[in-house]
């Protein structure tokens, strides 16, 4: 096994761990595409020579998290080698996975933070056909809908047309409607003692003041 | 239904009954707190007040018997300044209790502080016959109370009309009993206060006649304990419905008819044997004291029940219920005569006669009591009925008067209502 690429030797990790090999995702940086489970996983590789390369470890972060919109697991897989040269916590602040192998192991140091990737194109690709037979039908009745609000709308014109002038119009109500400034008691309220239940005095008792005083009161 | 949310919180009622002082908030649901309409003014120069100089002057409330003394002292220091149901004005140990007893009312349900809480709207209720004065006196403690800030606005209104307004009747007339003496008080939304009819009858009467019943039964050294003569007098007294015919039958049959009472925890047993007769009289006595039989006891040293007048009001002492009903209502309109007579409502523990099932066919209860002395006198269509909670009817009253009347409609010395306001 040692002696088999990486890459291999990588893809025979993850299809132990259930995955299977997927399609390339598009501009996507060297590595490998997976599936496991349902969730997109993408895994970029490094190889020793990045040793060499300062720049390449954070080149290849930068890539992955280009890859957030499209993958739901990010992996970076580098050397053990490099492992002293990497802050492991720039991964997880980032949601990558990160692995180190040398020949005879793969570890995975990070595990990846899984993400959702926006579902719009897919959505779009997985219609549902009974959803969109429900749209089309929808369409359909708001079309026969506008119609029908049109045939109205010229009907009650004719009809005003040839109705002739009202002969007198009732007069409109200008005065203001009387407001309620006293207390209604219908029942007691949540809180009250149950003897209010139905009680007329309430009534009686809440004009107090705005009556004319009582002439039998002695 | 729109409430005033502070006074659904912070109406408070006080009625101040010949036995019992209730009060308590809205809050409290359909039963307030009770205790006695009493207070005690403590021996200031016993050992025991010197020893433990935390007393106050005037005792109220729960711990009143903790600092009961002798007997001696109690009919001087234990006072009940509502017993019949009008305080001298002068009286002022009196009115000290009735002061004491609003604040500790008041003092017992503080709300939390910081909670809005601007004083309570306070109703209190006295007796219909209360002179003017008392309404002064009592406004005045509540000015004092207000120094605290518990009180926010006041009013006082008469305990017959609280009953028809905690029973929902605005039309009716409502005949309160205590202790000492009986109202008959129309009402049509307002007490009709000219037509108010005052007896000088009440349950202390009944417990005479009780008194004088167990001195000839043989009973003459229990028939001067009051607190005994009570008790055999709601035992074994009854109301007939005629007296004339109830003496009859209970004649012809006295062991069907026998009157015994068994006082717990002695070995006292009270048996009137062949004068259980007499346990008519004592219903009969409250309803109608006219009646010739009576007039023996009168003639061997019972007081016959006088008319006196009490600030400005005379109490009639021999004018029976039916007579006090029909000179009420007989003072108002015309047209309001039937109405009022279709709505008779009892208040007052003097009412509270019990009908042993094997005696129901010469027995009765005070409704109908009332409705056979108005049948005698012409007046048939009548309705008369108790009150749903005789103890609490007049509180219940108030805390609907206190809730439902407008903060605006304010007090008016002419019709005697309305609200005092101290503050806001």
């Amino acid at each position: 096994m040692a002696n088999l690429p990486i890459e291999e030797r990588l893809l025979h990790y993850f299809l132990a761990m259930g995955g299977q090999s997927a399609e390339p995702i598009p501009n996507s940086p060297p590595g490998l595409s997976l599936l496991i489970g349902p969730d997109k996983t993408f895994v970029a590789i490094l190889s020793n020579d990045t040793f060499i390369q300062r720049n390449k470890i954070l080149g290849s972060i930068l890539d992955l998290s280009a890859l957030r919109s499209s993958v739901h697991q990010l992996y970076l897989a580098a050397p053990k080698l490099l492992g002293t040269a990497i802050d492991a916590d720039v991964f997880r602040s980032h949601g990558i996975g990160l692995l180190l192998f040398d020949d005879r192991r793969i570890e995975e140091i990070v595990p990846p933070q899984p993400t959702q990737p926006p579902q719009t194109t897919q959505i779009v690709q997985n219609t549902d056909p009974a959803f969109a037979t429900e749209l089309a039908s929808l369409k359909s009745m708001y079309l026969e809908m506008e119609r029908t609000i049109s045939n109205l709308r010229e009907e009650l014109k004719t009809f005003q047309q040839s109705v002739p002038t009202a002969p007198s119009s009732p007069e409109r109500i200008t005065a203001p409607p009387m407001v309620q400034t006293q207390r209604q008691f219908t029942g007691p309220g949540a809180e009250l003692p149950s003897f209010f239940t139905n009680n007329p005095w309430l009534e009686v008792l809440s004009k107090r003041g705005r009556e004319e005083s009582g002439l039998l009161a002695g | 239904m729109v409430t005033d949310s502070y006074r659904s919180h912070y109406t408070f009622a006080m009625d101040f009954g010949t036995s019992d002082f209730k009060f308590g908030p809205i809050t409290c649901g359909d039963a307030p707190r009770v205790v006695n309409n009493r207070g005690y003014f403590p021996d200031k120069k016993s050992v025991m007040y010197k020893a433990f100089e935390t007393a106050p002057d005037v005792i109220v409330g729960e711990e009143v018997p903790l600092y009961l003394q002798s007997n001696e002292d109690l009919s001087s220091r234990l006072i009940y300044p509502m017993r019949n149901g009008v305080i001298e004005k002068a009286d002022e140990t009196a009115w000290r209790v009735v002061g004491a007893l609003s604040e500790y009312g008041l003092s017992t349900f503080t709300p939390e502080p910081n909670n809005g809480f601007q004083g309570y709207n306070v109703v209190a209720s006295l007796s219909s016959v209360s002179p003017r004065y008392m309404y002064e006196q009592l406004l005045d403690t509540f000015k004092q109370a207000n120094a605290t800030g518990s009180v926010r606005a006041v009013t006082v209104i008469p305990q017959p009309f609280a009953v028809a307004i905690g029973h929902g009747v605005t039309t009716c007339v409502v005949i309160e009993s205590g202790h000492g003496n009986s109202q008959v008080c129309p009402i049509s939304k307002y007490p009709i206060r000219t037509s108010q009819v005052a007896l000088n009858r009440g349950g202390g009467d009944a417990n005479a006649i009780t008194s004088e019943i167990l001195k000839d039964a043989g009973y003459a050294d229990l028939a001067n304990e009051e607190a005994l003569v009570r008790k055999v007098k709601e035992s074994i007294g009854l109301v007939p419905a005629d007296l004339d015919t109830a003496i009859l039958e209970a004649k012809k049959s006295p062991r069907k008819f026998r009157a015994r009472h068994k006082v717990p925890g002695t070995r006292i047993e009270i048996d009137l044997e062949k004068d259980s007769w007499t346990r008519f009289l004592i219903g009969e006595y409250v309803f109608n004291p006219n009646h010739e039989i009576f007039e023996s006891y009168f003639g061997r040293g019972m007081p016959r029940p006088k008319d006196v007048k009490m600030g400005d009001t005379v109490f009639r002492g021999m004018l029976d219920f039916g007579d006090a009903i029909i000179a009420s209502v007989e003072r108002c309109p015309v047209e309001l005569q039937p109405l009022l007579y279709r709505e008779i409502l009892l208040s007052g523990g003097n009412f509270s006669w019990t009908v042993p099932e094997p005696l129901e066919a010469v027995a009765v209860d005070a409704p109908t009591k009332i409705k056979l002395l108005l049948r005698d006198k012409g007046i048939k269509n009548v309705s008369v009925k108790m009150t749903k909670s005789p103890q609490f009817s007049v509180w219940h009253g108030c805390i609907i008067y206190g809730f439902a009347v407008p903060d605006e409609y304010e007090w008016d010395w002419q019709r005697l209502e309305g609200w005092m306001k101290f503050s806001g």
